[in-house]
């Protein structure tokens, strides 16, 4: 197989903006200019009438045809909870909640005339106010997103583990922790877009396109459409980037009923700014906490406010709401907790909804840990270090029951904390730093130490662990891999290929990495899931594919079981070295030719002749702790200093170490690769990124001219070491750890910033640490 | 208008309307080309014109009239990848794959142009080109590389 | 869309005569485009008269006295050429931060004058540098010094029917040192949230000739008239830098938007002009 690298630099790319069907016509979503309005009148017959124009969809339309957006996570019923869910469509019914809102798609020859047509939908609204902000959207009074809810909570519930009454009674201090991250996404460079054609012969909905999660997305459109699940198919196609962001698909199911009503494939691919307006947002959250800790700087316990601000639902576009549960469950990050209490809230608001982004509610939790950290480290007046250190889960403990219900595999934290101090050179730094001073010039040291818990599996969220592979070996020798691994640019393809390559001793280049499809049943690479059930699964697959390869070529030799080897795709006997087939020859046998040259008998009447194997695989760390969401436990430690200008608010970064260990590794080089990436994107997050909607509900960062990512100047060099301590739950020891550098990499600049700043008690508990911010808080002095 | 497109030669009817990249990618079908963010924010649409790396989804079709464009898939020579290309693999500066296009074009204008060849250099050089993937490190690593192909003799 | 592309300027000229206000102009296109993609401007609604193939006004020259620079030329040529970087480095330095090198490479240095945006980075350098613009139309032609030129956001002075083509630097007679800052919400290819331009000329210790301009506090590219003024003629300490550095906070009018406060301009318009005074006394800083 040609890898998809040479395959994009040959300028054979599919991506959704290469895709291309005769006959095809064009969906263009038109969206409000209100945040929140009630939709009195939509004409839309003058621009039926341009030529050109196949059809307007509206609101009612899809009212009359299609089931409401599914629920996708489902917490009624729970005890203790508070829960409920919109009953919505992708395009507006009644009202506009969101600046962007779809309230039309027009489906057109071109998109040009598409978009000509736009000018002549004439819609009536009558707006109302909005409610911009989460607390403010808790008060009485409030303009309400939902009439019907009678207030603006959608999800409220009390996360209580361990014993926090009685940890706070045995604290030496209490301390106040506030900390808030403010609205923020991925937005890959590549939008959202699908190609659908219905296929009448076979009565199939195809589609292929920028689909993060293939199968979850046929059973999302068939539910919306009212197909069986067996009429939809879903392709991925070359994805421009997920993080998250491609596995909501609401407007998809749009261009799905489009290309049925009107008999012809339709193409949609959104530009930047309607993903940035219409897309899932993420962070904003705000925590209030009261922490119980120990003199000698040990943390006993957390009470904590956490309020998320959810945009207009969690629940119906995006499978988003187990991320408060994980923000709450993933507090107590690498350390020993004995409390943790909180109250948790989800408030909807006049923003896009809420969404999955790369590190998705785990993060939180982390960041949220990792500043109590630093300010316990001042308050104790303990080294941010030491105190980590003091409070770490030791090496001897694993499997370590946390209290939140999640059960840590493997780690050693404290080897990898250390060699994180070595490498950055910490203590010249803090003589630099000294030096620096005095110079009235300010650079800071910053840690951070984050546990990345992969491999989601909660049924509230449909997110169950069932996971599918097949390995197939072809008539003609290639090695076929089915698998629900999207390749979004994380480098699936290429570790699958070095996992099939490895068990089954046949060459990469005779690896067939098949498009992901909904014909495999999986949740796809979302939660760092790859690593843990994919690569598993395929793993599995692969080695009971290799154990009937042994099995024939046993029999087929002569040659006992132990002998047979399967290396640079022969297979052969070290007893006997000329006994040798190639999987080519291997392939034609077992296909074609059964009989005393073929099959062994054996295998014949135990209809074990098949080099094909399809398995699925489920976490044994769930299996045996059904508390635990997740399976696997990476952690790293970021080290960075930088300077602060304090009469401007600039930071430079000066060094930036980053520790990992995520068990084994298939490729160093592709994890290298996360870990950069991911480096980058919360460097990003906690510098600049920021989603701001002005005081009438429009989002004024709607481009990346405002949404200001870095750029390669403003992205350090990095320096990364690994440690491999496996897990014991995954079938190659392998552990997810595509999320863990976005978490410490946004903690590890706060906490330096805040870090240079000490001289100037100054607390930063926002993120972004914008330039302006910074020197406001320079400004203001101390920190209440 | 006439417009030369990977050594190609080409009469085209355009609307002058319609942008370079719209005409490469829906008239000639240049598979490399994408619609990125359509402001010049993102780089994702460089190519070069008349040598110099420009955002194609800026200019006007007509604006380009007479002139000379280099994609990604000009470079390449039969079925050979050009060796910008084949370091951009071989150093894993390749993720998603959609920044990718633009940034070799800048990466070879940097390469056959740049006199100060630093670290600091070339990240200014690059500054144009956004990427959401790769936190640039393994991109400056193939950069790098393939100016030593250059130095070489391997090149072209 | 009606569409002109004179390659003469005379043809150019007659064309705004007839059209006057009712087109638009375009050079590189990059602010152009992006103004349509957001809807500012309805693409097709207005005749666009392209300037980008009339060669006669890409010209980089120098003169005894001054240096002329057509309106089409290109800022990454101004950006590269000896003589800029020679008789107007702080010119070239500006330029350098502006945008990416995909817009430079595109963006002409009319385009970006005429665009006439508060925040533009060629403006605060070209004004200390006393710069005049040459307009034409088939009339005849003015020539402008250029901070009567900026009228306000987006406003210019140019009457329908005239177009910008040259833009005349004086070459600087007087030693001095010369500073460009700039300041944006990250490190590269980033909007001025506050730019400034300074050029000092220090004789005997003491402030002989100052000038001060700004980008993205006012309504347009301003030059500090009254900070020149307070500190023209003192002695050149940081004290009388420090305070004089404060006048132009009081001096300069920012708004709030979404990349910056008013409040954060105004305070670095104080922490930049400080700076680039300190800079244009100190050799080699």
């Amino acid at each position: 197989m040609i890898s998809k690298e040479r395959r994009i630099l040959s300028g054979k790319g599919r991506f959704i903006d290469d895709l291309e069907l005769p006959n095809m016509a064009h969906c263009v979503f038109i969206g409000s200019p209100y945040a929140h309005a009630r939709i009195k009148t939509i004409d839309v017959s003058k621009a039926l009438k341009k030529s050109g124009i196949l059809a307007v969809l509206t609101g009612e339309d899809l009212v009359k045809r299609t089931e409401p957006l599914p629920m996708l996570s489902d917490f009624s019923g729970r005890p203790g909870w508070h829960w409920r869910a919109p009953r919505i469509y992708p395009l507006a019914v009644e009202k506009v909640r969101f600046h962007g809102e779809p309230v039309a798609a027009i489906i057109a020859e071109t998109p040009t005339l598409a978009l000509e047509a736009a000018d002549l939908i004439e819609v009536e609204y009558d707006p109302l106010p909005p409610v911009l902000d989460a607390e403010e959207a808790m008060k009485k009074g409030a303009p309400l997103v939902y009439e019907e809810w009678g207030d603006n909570i959608q999800l409220h519930t009390l996360f209580n583990f361990g014993d926090v009454e009685k940890v706070f009674q045995e604290a030496d201090r209490i301390l106040q922790v506030s900390w808030r991250e403010n609205r923020t996404s991925g937005f890959p460079l590549e939008p959202r877009g699908c190609l659908a054609m219905y296929e009448p012969m076979t009565e199939t909905l195809n589609t292929w396109g920028s689909y993060q999660c293939p199968f979850r997305a046929q059973h999302y459109i068939s539910h919306v459409l009212r197909l069986p699940q067996t009429n939809v198919r879903v392709v991925a196609s070359d994805i421009g980037g997920g993080f998250g962001n491609k596995i909501n698909i609401w407007k998809y199911t749009v261009v799905c009923l489009a290309a049925i009503l009107i008999g012809r494939p339709v193409k949609w691919h959104e530009s930047t700014r309607e993903f940035i307006l219409t897309g899932p947002h993420q962070r904003d959250v705000r925590w209030e906490s009261e922490v119980a800790i120990k003199n000698d700087g040990r943390i006993l316990g957390i009470k904590a406010r956490f309020i998320q601000d959810l945009g207009v639902e969690i629940s119906n576009r995006d499978y988003a709401a187990p991320s408060i549960v994980a923000a709450c469950s993933c507090v107590p990050n690498a350390y020993r907790l004995q409390g943790l209490r909180v109250e948790a809230y989800g408030i909807v608001t006049n923003k896009s909804f809420y969404g999955a982004y790369r590190g998705f509610g785990k993060d939180k939790g982390a960041k949220f840990m990792e500043r109590i950290m630093d300010l316990m480290s001042r308050e104790c007046k303990l080294d941010p270090a030491e105190l980590r250190l003091k409070n770490f889960i030791q090496p001897h403990e694993f499997p370590y029951r946390q209290i939140s219900g999640l059960v840590y595999d493997s780690g050693n934290y404290p080897v990898i904390m250390q060699e994180a101090l070595r490498l950055a050179e910490v203590d010249t730094w803090r003589k630099k730093q000294k030096e620096l001073r005095q110079k009235g010039q300010y650079i800071g040291i910053g840690m951070a130490f984050v546990v990345e818990p992969a491999g989601i599996a909660a049924p509230n969220a449909r997110f169950s662990g069932l996971v599918q592979a097949r390995v197939r070996i072809t008539p003609d020798g290639l090695a076929e891999v089915y698998s629900d691994r999207t390749e979004i640019g994380q480098g699936a393809e290429r570790t699958n290929t070095l996992v099939i390559s490895h068990i089954l001793g046949v060459k990469p280049e005779d690896v067939i990495i098949k498009p992901v499809t909904s014909d495999t049943i999986g949740m796809g690479p979302i939660s760092s899931r790859g690593a843990v059930y994919s690569v598993s699964a395929l793993a599995r697959a692969a080695k009971a594919v290799k154990s009937i390869i042994i099995k024939y070529a046993s029999a087929f030799f002569k040659d006992d079981p132990g002998n047979i080897r399967l290396e640079d795709g022969a297979i052969y006997s070290v007893k006997n070295p000329e006994n040798r087939l190639n999987f080519k020859e291997l392939a034609d046998r077992f296909y074609f030719r059964p009989g005393p040259r073929g099959l062994p008998q054996e295998m014949q009447m135990n209809h074990e002749i098949l080099l094909d194997v399809s398995t699925s695989w489920y976490s044994p760390n769930n299996a045996q702790n059904p508390t635990t969401t997740y399976t696997t436990f990476a952690a790293s430690a970021d080290i960075a200093v930088l300077e602060v200008d304090i009469e401007t608010g600039v930071t430079k970064i000066l060094k930036y170490v980053h520790v990992h260990d995520a068990g084994k590794m298939i490729s160093r080089d592709t994890v290298d690769g996360q870990i950069y990436g991911g480096i980058v994107q919360g460097i990003g997050e906690a510098l600049s990124e920021e989603l701001i909607y002005n005081e009438r509900g429009e989002l004024s960062t709607d481009s990346y001219a405002d949404f200001v990512i870095p750029t390669a100047v403003d992205a350090p060099d990095i320096i990364i070491k690994h440690f491999e301590t496996p897990s014991p739950y995954t079938e190659l020891g392998t552990k997810g750890m595509g999320e863990s550098p976005i978490i410490g990499s946004k903690a590890v600049i706060i906490s330096a910033i805040e870090e240079a700043l000490s001289p100037f008690h100054v607390r930063v508990s926002e993120a972004p640490a914008t330039r302006e911010r910074v020197r406001q808080w320079i400004q203001n002095g101390p920190a209440r | 208008m006439e417009i030369k497109v990977n050594h190609h030669s080409y009469q085209l009817e355009v609307e002058p309307q319609e942008t370079l990249l719209e005409v490469l990618k829906n008239k000639l079908k240049i598979n490399s080309l994408h619609q990125g963010c359509q402001e010049g924010e993102c780089g994702a649409c460089t190519v070069l014109l008349n040598g110099q790396p420009v955002c194609s989804c800026l200019i006007l079709s007509p604006q380009a009239d007479g002139g000379e464009v280099l994609t990604l898939e000009g470079l390449n020579r039969g079925g050979e990848l050009h060796p910008l290309l084949e370091a951009f693999m071989e150093n894993y500066a390749i993720q998603c794959g959609y920044c990718t296009p633009g940034m070799v074009m800048t990466a070879y204008y940097l390469i056959n142009h740049l006199n100060n060849f630093s670290e600091e250099s070339i990240r200014k050089g690059i500054e144009g080109n956004l990427c959401r993937c790769t936190g640039y490190v393994q991109i400056l690593q193939a950069i790098k590389a393939a100016k030593k192909e250059k130095d070489s003799g391997r090149w072209w | 869309m009606e569409y002109h592309r004179p390659k003469e300027l005379m043809v150019a000229l007659t064309l705004l005569q007839e059209l006057k206000d009712s087109c638009k102009l375009i050079a590189g296109g990059t602010d152009l485009l992006p103004a349509f993609r957001r809807g500012t401007l309805s693409l097709g609604s207005r005749p666009i008269v392209d300037l980008s193939f009339i060669k006669e006004l890409d010209y980089i020259k120098k003169e005894k006295e001054q240096i002329r620079i057509g309106a089409v030329t290109h800022l990454s040529d101004l950006e590269g050429s000896a003589i800029i970087r020679k008789y107007a480095p702080i010119l070239a330095d500006a330029l350098r931060h502006m945008g990416s090198p995909q817009i430079r490479n595109q963006g002409t240095i009319g385009g970006n004058l005429c665009n006439a945006s508060p925040a533009a980075d060629t403006a605060p350098p070209l004004l200390i540098l006393e710069a005049r613009v040459l307009l034409k139309s088939v009339e005849g032609q003015r020539v402008i010094s250029l901070d009567q030129f900026f009228l306000g956001p987006g406003m210019t002075i140019l009457a329908p029917g005239e177009i910008l083509t040259e833009i005349q630097i004086p070459i600087p007679k007087d030693e001095g040192g010369f500073c460009f800052l700039k300041l944006g919400r990250r490190n590269a290819f980033t909007l001025s949230i506050i730019s400034v331009a300074a050029w000092v000329k220090v004789k005997e210790e003491t402030f002989q000739g100052i000038r001060i301009a700004l980008g993205a506090v006012a309504p347009t590219p301003m030059r500090a008239l009254k900070t020149e003024k307070y500190i023209e003629g003192q002695r050149v300490t940081e004290k009388t830098i420090d305070s004089g550095a404060k006048v132009v906070s009081s001096e300069v009018q920012p708004i709030s938007d979404v990349r910056a406060s008013a409040d954060y301009r105004k305070d670095m318009s104080y922490i930049l002009t400080r700076r680039a005074i300190l800079s244009c006394v100190t050799p080699g800083k």
